[in-house]
C-alpha cells in the first residue's frame, strides 16, 4: 500500500532521501501547474516549486498534522509565489503560458471534441480558455491563488484560508472576487 | 425586490459545500433571482475553463527537473553546515577562560562602570564651573564652520550617495562653482 503523504512527511522530517523522492513524484505535477498558473511564467514555476520542495524537506519536522498535508504544502508554495510576484513587481513578465499549439487561439492544436460539446462549442471553449489567461494574469496574487486552489486542487473554502492565512469568509470573498472580475474582464475584452 | 444576494456564497454552493441549512437558503434565493441565476451559470462555465487552462500548462522534462532540485538542496545543505561550522568556530574562538558571569568578574566590572559614573560626573561639574578654554573655544569654531560648510553646499550634499561619493564630501571645499553647478543637475 502507498504511504500517505503525512506518512512520507514524517520519514522526510527523518531525512529519509526516498520518502522525499517519493513525495517530489507525487506532488511535482500539481505544484509545478499551479505555481505556473499563479506566476505566469513557467521559468519562475520551476524555481519557485523547486523551492517550496526545499523547504518542505527542512521544515517537515514542523509539519503538526492538524491540517491536511497538502493544505499545508501549497501554504508553502502559494507564500513563495506571492513573495515572489512581491519582488519581482516592477519587472515582472506576465508572459502568456506556452501552450502545445501557441497562445493564438487559431493555431492552437485541435482538441478532439467531446460527445457532450460539438465542434462550435468546443472552438468557443478554445477561445474562451485563450482569454482567459491574460484576465488571469490582471488578478491579484490573493485572487488569482484562491480561484486556482479551487479549481485546481478543488480545495474548500476553509483549507484556502488555511493557505492564505486568513478566515473561510475571507477566503469566499477572494474567489467571488477574482470570478466577478475574470467575467468582468472577460466581458470587456 | 430581493437585496441580498449570496454573493459568496453562489461558488460553494455549487461545489456543494454549504451545510444543508445554507444550501436550501440559497437554493431558493437562485430560484426567484434572475441575476444571481446568471452569475452562479457564468461561474460555473469559468470554473470549468480555468480547470483547462491549469492543464494546458506545459510541463518539464521532469527527471531533468528533480535532477535540478537534488543540486539545489545538495547547495543548500552544503551552505547551511558551512555557517553552522563558522558558528561554532567562532563559539569556540569567543570562549572565556574565566565564566563572564563568575562573582568575582561581576564585581569587578561593577568597579569599574562606577569609577567611570564617577568620572563622567566630576568632569561636567569642573566643565560648568569653567569658562571654555582658549582651545576648547578654537575647536567649537573649527567644527561650526564645517557645519556651515556642508550647508553651504547642501544643493551639491543633497544628490549625493554617501556611500558613492565619499570623496566628493571629503573634498567638497575644493569645489568650483562650475563643479557646483554640474552637481546641482544630476543626470
Amino acid at each position: 500500500m502507498e504511504p500517505s503523504d503525512e506518512e512520507l512527511c514524517k520519514r522526510i522530517a527523518e531525512r529519509d532521501a526516498d520518502a522525499f523522492e517519493l513525495m517530489v513524484d507525487r506532488h511535482q505535477g500539481r505544484a509545478y501547474r499551479l505555481a505556473a498558473s499563479v506566476l505566469g511564467n513557467e521559468a519562475d514555476a520551476r524555481d519557485v516549486s523547486q523551492d517550496a520542495f526545499i523547504r518542505l524537506y527542512e521544515s517537515a519536522g514542523r509539519f503538526d498534522g492538524r491540517s491536511r498535508f497538502s493544505t499545508w504544502f501549497y501554504r508553502i508554495l502559494v507564500n513563495l509565489c506571492i513573495d515572489h510576484q512581491r519582488k519581482n513587481r516592477w519587472w515582472k513578465r506576465m508572459v502568456p503560458l506556452a501552450t502545445p499549439g501557441g497562445d493564438d487561439p487559431d493555431e492552437r492544436a485541435f482538441d478532439p471534441p467531446s460527445s457532450e460539446a460539438g465542434p462550435e462549442d468546443e472552438a468557443m471553449v478554445t477561445q474562451s480558455i485563450a482569454r482567459l489567461r491574460p484576465a488571469l494574469a490582471k488578478l491579484s496574487p490573493q485572487q488569482r491563488a484562491a480561484v486556482l486552489l479551487r479549481t485546481q486542487e478543488g480545495f474548500t473554502s476553509r483549507e484556502i484560508g488555511e493557505v492564505l492565512k486568513c478566515s473561510e469568509a475571507t477566503a469566499r470573498v477572494h474567489v467571488h472576487r477574482g470570478i466577478a472580475q475574470l467575467r468582468k474582464l472577460m466581458a470587456n475584452d | 425586490m430581493v437585496t441580498n444576494h449570496p454573493d459568496t456564497q453562489i461558488v460553494p454552493y455549487l461545489r456543494g459545500e454549504l451545510s444543508a441549512d445554507e444550501r436550501a437558503r440559497v437554493g431558493a434565493h437562485l430560484e426567484g433571482c434572475a441575476q444571481c441565476r446568471e452569475s452562479a451559470d457564468a461561474s460555473a462555465a469559468i470554473l470549468s475553463n480555468l480547470a483547462r487552462v491549469v492543464d494546458d500548462v506545459r510541463e518539464p522534462d521532469w527527471s531533468e527537473y528533480r535532477g535540478e532540485l537534488k543540486r539545489k538542496l545538495r547547495a543548500r545543505q552544503a551552505s547551511s553546515a558551512n555557517v553552522r561550522g563558522r558558528w561554532r568556530r567562532l563559539q569556540e574562538d569567543l570562549r572565556l577562560p574565566v565564566p563572564i558571569f563568575s562573582w568575582p568578574s561581576m564585581a569587578l566590572g561593577a568597579a569599574a562602570v562606577a569609577v567611570l559614573a564617577l568620572a563622567i560626573v566630576m568632569h561636567r561639574g569642573a566643565g560648568t564651573s569653567q569658562a571654555p578654554g582658549v582651545d576648547q573655544l578654537e575647536l567649537q569654531r573649527e567644527l561650526s564652520s564645517a557645519d556651515v560648510g556642508l550647508l553651504a553646499n547642501y544643493h551639491v550634499v543633497e544628490h549625493l550617495d554617501l556611500l558613492e561619493n565619499y570623496d566628493v564630501i571629503e573634498h567638497l571645499d575644493e569645489l568650483g562653482p562650475g563643479d557646483r553647478q554640474n552637481h546641482e543637475s544630476p543626470s
